[in-house]
């Protein structure tokens, strides 16, 4: 697409695409304007007003996440009457939202952009509390927990369900100062469409939507680590949370970054508990006369293991060994077991197992 | 038949293209992240067509979902290549330019028209001949498969069929487009391009092939052999017999392969079995060793993706107790036997080894995924940015062989004594043997037992309803499950999952093996279904 647009922000003037829309504009000029519901994976919808900007020739304030660019407008993020416009919506927000002691949004473990928002911003007056009649029902789903006190109903988790998982399992719900982000029929996730993908999670800026798994114990001080899902073949990247050598928590990277483009699945997202399980194997076991497996030592358990591979190997000769390796294990880890197999023994008995 | 066994193209790619034939793939289930984008492609209009003996997520958005019965594939796609080849809807100029052998394809699918594909599949013909006409006058078509093509004793024909319609259409080298096996295991493509395979090395180079041979006696410092060694589902039926020593990596071999029974029989009778994994497995119950290993967030390496992009694992947390990461166990291994493993420093290292000795990988280093990452292969030099899409400009093989195939059926179908037809896979919740998964809280609430699928009809003939204990029995085995009455289903037809050690589906299944690759027919064998009798 050519960049046939060209238009002013904040004085600096950009060329983008017809169809593109301000705060496209904006972005490419690395001017920060805020947002709370804008999402590249899902269609604008311009309904937090974060993001409004000053258009000459507009009336109004106008979003500049749905607002198309037109050759040679003027627009201002950041003047008087935006400036004005956020910290008085924060106000609003602010008057129905958990709040803490410093009078700002809640940290819930893994960022809060509101809570950010309102800080770099500034408020404007303190208005009376809203004590809205919303009500989150009780679900017994085991990972995704709704807090509505924390909800600024952008309806980007809603938007989410809909046009990237496509499973249209939550909505907004509900009427006027009672609107709630639910299942269509009051049902539990459990019996709803919902795959407990968690994307309603990661997109949530206020963390109005959390894990339940981690709700207590994740602080945002946890160290993150890049790596690559252990599950299906997609090749996901997850950051994992670790904190006191624990994996606490996964994430995806941002959008736009990797190969899941900021999506996870349930298994990707929740299922680590494995990975500090009572069950995990932590010894070497070898089998003794009575045919128990007992504990020994690593160096008794490599020498046991050589041994009775190296009988094999004279009793019956080298093709009687098959090597099994792994499509679960690692490249180089494939690499040392058929060079085992093959260096090692010299056979070229050695497969794994899903070598469809 | 296009000279890598891997996607033509790549995953981002998706979401820009203007039809996906998805066949024996339930995506959403299996590859949650790929359906998001072909999601994202129906969202913006792209045409869907599916083929899958059960009613599927994407079936439900498809335009086209042709309800094969399982097992004939080899049908369907003669039937849409009669279409496509008659008609006169292929790409004349492709095939004349890259493949050869169309007369004998052409000559081989002169009867199997779309009516007589529909008596063997049960896809109406108008079906057939609309999916074939969508596929081929579409630019950007691409065809996406999994294991319900190649778990089959005709899975190499099914692959072939879809290889001939991709070759015929000139729907490679194309973005978007391709030929697709989306791969089941987080590093299937990594443990084959590192030659965990008993016919090559790293890197397809064939054990058979001299100059390949000697380049790895230079690089390991020994004489090799050329001998093609056994695959996986020979060695299970070889077990006891010229088998006798196992030494098994990370999987659950008992629980995993097909006609479990035999495979309990022959572990039984081998002399001495080496299991290394993260958890006590069904295997562990027969092996004379067990070494505790380290799980991915324990150590380093790389994983391969579908795409065949190299990307980075990395340590996190230290593994419990005295477990150790796989790399170094398999090292102190080979030092015990005699060979002299170097001492790594790391997995940068072995990669770096493997990497010297393969010319599709020398490219790549833990280096440079960590500044740029991750690698598609092929990737040449140090400077080659990698390969999102193969075979652009023209096919890596030269000319592509067209492959004419003829319809065989399954090697075990229904009969009086078993008259159901039982298919299995995975769902969403668990992953394969679920070591792992059912280790999850939420993942084991949601499906805590085995299940099997199936219509109403042939529940109600048998006495069963929604929820009841059934038995489940075929002529290798039998299992308990629970009745999962669904709409899913067409008559004659049952579905059961693979992640019940307790009600393991492999004491059913037919380890029949594919006539080229031995890849076992997990997908089609017949058993019968009763009521739980209470002694």
């Amino acid at each position: 697409m050519s960049e046939s647009i060209k238009l002013t922000i904040d004085g600096q003037s950009v060329q983008i695409s017809e169809g593109q829309t301000v705060l496209d504009g904006a972005r490419k000029l690395g001017i920060e304007v805020p947002t709370l519901c804008q999402d590249d994976r899902v269609d604008n919808a311009g309904c937090c007003r974060m993001c409004l900007v000053e258009i000459d020739g507009q009336r109004r304030l106008q979003p500049s996440c749905a607002f198309k660019a037109t050759e040679g407008m003027n627009v201002q993020t950041a003047s008087n009457k935006v400036e004005k416009h956020r910290k008085m919506l924060l106000s609003f927000y602010l008057a129905d939202h958990a709040i803490d002691v410093d009078g700002l949004p809640a940290e819930r473990g893994v960022g809060n952009t509101l809570r950010q928002q309102a800080q770099t911003y500034g408020t404007g007056p303190t208005l009376p509390a809203i004590h809205a009649p919303r009500v989150a029902r009780a679900d017994n789903n085991p990972y995704i927990h709704f807090d509505p006190a924390a909800c600024v109903l952008c309806g980007l988790c809603t938007r989410y369900c809909d046009e990237v998982e496509a499973v249209s399992a939550i909505s907004l719900a509900g009427r006027g100062a009672a609107t709630t982000i639910a299942t269509a029929d009051q049902i539990g996730l459990l019996e709803s469409s919902c795959e407990l993908c968690g994307g309603c999670i990661a997109v949530c800026p206020t963390g109005a939507m959390t894990e339940k798994p981690s709700l207590e114990n994740v602080s945002a001080k946890a160290e993150q680590v890049r790596s690559t899902c252990n599950f299906c073949g997609v090749g996901c990247q997850l950051d994992l949370h670790v904190e006191d050598d624990k994996v606490v928590r996964v994430t995806s990277p941002p959008p736009g970054t990797t190969v899941n483009d900021g999506n996870l699945c349930v298994k990707g997202r929740f299922s680590y508990e494995f990975i500090h399980h009572k069950d995990r194997l932590t010894t070497p076991l070898i089998r003794n006369e009575a045919g128990q497996l007992v504990p020994t030592s690593w160096s008794n358990a490599i020498q046991v293991a050589a041994r009775g591979l190296m009988g094999v190997r004279d009793k019956h000769g080298t093709d009687a060994l098959g090597f099994v390796s792994s499509s679960r294990c690692t490249g180089e880890e494939n690499y040392l077991m058929q060079k085992l197999s093959r260096a090692a023994f010299g056979t070229n008995n050695c497969h794994q197992c899903a070598a469809t | 038949m296009f000279g890598a066994g891997a996607m033509t193209n790549s995953i981002p790619e998706i979401r820009d293209t203007e039809l996906m034939f998805v066949i024996g793939s339930n995506t959403t289930e299996a590859h949650p992240i790929i359906a998001m984008e072909m999601k994202k492609a129906v969202h913006r209009g792209a045409k869907l067509i599916v083929a899958d003996p059960r009613g599927i997520w994407l079936s439900d958005v498809a335009d086209l979902h042709l309800q094969l019965k399982p097992g004939t594939d080899v049908a369907l796609l003669n039937g849409m290549l009669h279409v496509i080849l008659h008609e006169g809807l292929y790409d004349a100029d492709f095939v004349a330019k890259h493949t050869e052998g169309l007369e004998a394809l052409m000559a081989s699918t002169v009867d199997t028209t779309p009516e007589w594909a529909e008596e063997i599949t049960s896809v109406p013909a108008d079906s057939i001949r609309q999916a074939a006409r969508m596929y081929a006058t579409t630019k950007k078509a691409g065809i996406y498969y999994t294991l319900g093509i190649t778990e089959h004793t005709h899975g190499t024909d099914n692959v072939y069929g879809l290889a001939n319609l991709v070759a015929i259409t000139g729907h490679l080298g194309v973005k978007s487009a391709g030929l697709n096996p989306l791969r089941g295991q987080n590093n299937v493509q990594g443990a084959n391009d590192a030659g965990a395979s008993p016919i090559y090395y790293p890197g397809y180079q064939r054990v058979d092939n001299p100059e390949a041979q000697a380049r790895f006696e230079a690089g390991w410092g020994v004489p090799l052999s050329p001998d093609p060694g056994l695959d996986l589902n020979i060695m299970m039926k070889q077990m006891g017999k010229s088998i006798r020593g196992l030494y098994v990596m990370g999987e659950d071999i008992v629980l995993s392969e097909p006609n479990a029974n035999r495979v309990e029989e022959g572990m039984n009778a081998l002399d001495f079995v080496v299991v290394q994994d993260i958890f006590l497995n069904e295997t562990c119950r027969f092996a004379d060793v067990i070494l505790p290993a380290a799980c991915f967030a324990e150590k380093d390496g790389v994983f391969t993706n579908s795409d065949r992009r190299v990307q980075r694992v990395r340590k996190a947390v230290n593994a419990p107790g005295e477990a150790r990461a796989d790399w170094e166990i398999i090292c102190d291994i080979s030092r015990a036997c005699g060979y002299p493993m170097p001492w790594y420093n790391d997995p940068g290292e072995v990669y770096a080894e493997m990497a010297a000795l393969t010319d599709q990988f020398a490219g790549i280093t833990h280096e440079r995924i960590a500044a740029e990452g991750g690698l598609q292969w092929p990737c040449t030099s140090p400077d080659h940015p990698g390969t999102p899409t193969l075979h652009e400009g023209a096919p890596i093989i030269g000319k592509i062989g067209l492959q004419p195939t003829t319809y065989r059926s399954s090697a075990e179908l229904p009969d009086e004594l078993y008259p159901l037809l039982l298919s299995t896979g995975r769902t969403l919740y668990h992953y394969n043997s679920a070591t792992q998964t059912r280790r999850a809280e939420g993942a084991n609430e949601l499906q805590p037992v085995n299940f099997i699928m199936m219509h109403r009809r042939d529940a109600k003939m048998r006495g069963l309803r929604h929820g009841d204990a059934a038995t489940v029995r075929s002529r290798r085995g039998e299992i308990v499950a629970k009745v999962d009455v669904s709409a899913k289903m067409k008559s004659g037809c049952v579905w059961m999952p693979l992640h019940f050690a307790e009600a393991n589906t492999n004491r059913l299944t037919n380890d029949a093996g594919d006539t080229t690759t031995n890849t076992a027919e997990y997908k089609v064998c017949a058993v019968t279904v009763e009521a739980v009798q209470s002694s």
